[in-house]
């Protein structure tokens, strides 16, 4: 699994167009990040709550490489997070939709919403976790940047 | 009389900077720092505005407390992170090294030529990390086989369309359409193991992922217009993508 995610943000990263020299660090922070979240969710933790680590851990992880490689904590973080994107949920909600659209029966229909609103409201989490996950740190951490600018 | 050249000269140089970063997509609050920061060096105060379209800048001379006024259009959205970390690692030895406005503008002519990563890796990449998605999801490999195809034939397609400045809306649409027409032959022809999961992921290459985050990051920055702004254009272009599979998905009649 670990594998599988760090070629899909290998595969985000050439599209974004980043520096050579951070490709090794992109794979690697990516199946971290992406592990944790797969081994949090087996200790039965919510998907939502799981995935807001997994990328807490990437934005956390990406600032000090950043200093390391000299380049912005952004070109890593990223690529990084995108193998964690709800696609499989977005999809199943859309899917619904269409369905919900159609001329179905009272029971049918009733089915149908409900798991259209749960697929999408997940969706919909699973991706303000994943966005504010990365930006908190790299938040924080530009405050302290400033400050040590300032004292240096 | 050679004063005004000066800032002209100064201003050119911070505006392509603010321009092109705001193009290759790095957050607003990044862009100022940055600006403020090569500006510093070169001995003038800015104030800025940095929006989608456009970059407005304020010289001020600190001898002499003149101002100026220009503004830029930003250069055509497109991720790009070389051009981001090159101009970050710029701004640095500008300070530490006190460059003249000459050695800036030579090093982001330079920049601009750095090279992209060859189509043909770009595209295969992306074909893997699409079949990669297919697996993470739980496809086995023939699925993956199939979503590698739909991506690789779509993103040349995606390649052609953007060459000839099509609307990025339309052509995101398009390229959704066509991903999902060869993907979705499969499950129609009912090959591989579990075909819609190939369909679902043979158009994740085109999630606006940047946008998403920037957005987000601009809002808690205190960037509220510009994050509203990116965010829009992050779900207009999931919109697009929707709109797209939609479209194959009623050919099918799944």
């Amino acid at each position: 699994m670990a594998l599988w995610l760090a070629v899909a943000a290998l595969g985000f990263a050439v599209l974004f167009n980043v520096p050579k020299r951070t490709l090794i660090a992109i794979a690697l922070l990516s199946s971290l990040g992406g592990s944790c979240k797969l081994i949090l969710m087996n200790f039965d933790f919510h998907i939502v709550i799981a995935t807001f680590f997994g990328a807490l851990l990437i934005g956390v992880l990406s600032i000090p490489i950043a200093h390391n490689k000299h380049a912005t904590p952004l070109v890593f973080s990223i690529p990084a997070v995108i193998p964690m994107i709800p696609g499989a949920f977005a999809y199943k909600s859309m899917l619904g939709f269409i369905q919900l659209t159609g001329n179905i029966n009272q029971t049918a229909y009733d089915l149908a919403l409900n798991q259209t609103i749960s697929n999408g409201i997940k969706a919909a989490f699973i991706l303000l976790a994943l966005t504010a996950g990365v930006s908190f740190p790299m938040l924080i951490s530009r405050k302290e940047s400033v400050k040590t600018m300032k004292l240096s | 009389m050679k004063q005004p050249k000066q800032n002209t000269v100064v201003s050119d140089c911070l505006l392509e900077i603010g321009s092109l970063l705001m193009g290759s997509g790095a957050s607003t609050n990044r862009i100022k720092v940055t600006i403020e920061r090569i500006a510093e060096t070169l001995g003038y105060e800015t104030e800025i505005l940095v929006t989608h379209k456009t970059v407005l800048l304020l010289l001020k001379n600190k001898k002499t407390g003149k101002v100026f006024n220009r503004f830029k259009k930003t250069a055509p959205h497109g991720a790009n992170f070389k051009l981001v970390s090159g101009i970050s690692k710029m701004s640095w030895k500008v300070v530490e090294e006190q460059w003249t406005t000459d050695q800036v503008n030579q090093e982001i002519m330079r920049l601009q030529k750095a090279t992209r990563y060859p189509f043909l890796l770009t595209l295969f990449m992306v074909g893997l990390a699409d079949a990669a998605f297919c697996r993470l999801f739980g496809g086995a490999y023939v699925d993956m086989t199939i979503a590698f195809t739909a991506t690789c034939i779509a993103f040349y397609f995606r390649h052609l369309l953007l060459k000839k400045q099509f609307n990025f809306y339309l052509c995101t649409t398009i390229v959704s359409f066509t991903s999902c027409l060869i993907a979705g032959l499969a499950v129609y022809l009912n090959i591989g193991v579990q075909p819609n999961l190939a369909f679902a992921t043979c158009v994740l290459f085109l999630i606006p992922g940047i946008p998403l985050i920037n957005s987000f990051t601009d809002l808690i920055d205190g960037n509220v217009t510009n994050g509203l702004v990116r965010g829009i254009n992050a779900m207009l272009i999931a919109f697009s993508i929707a709109l797209g599979m939609l479209g194959s998905m009623y050919i099918y009649n799944f």
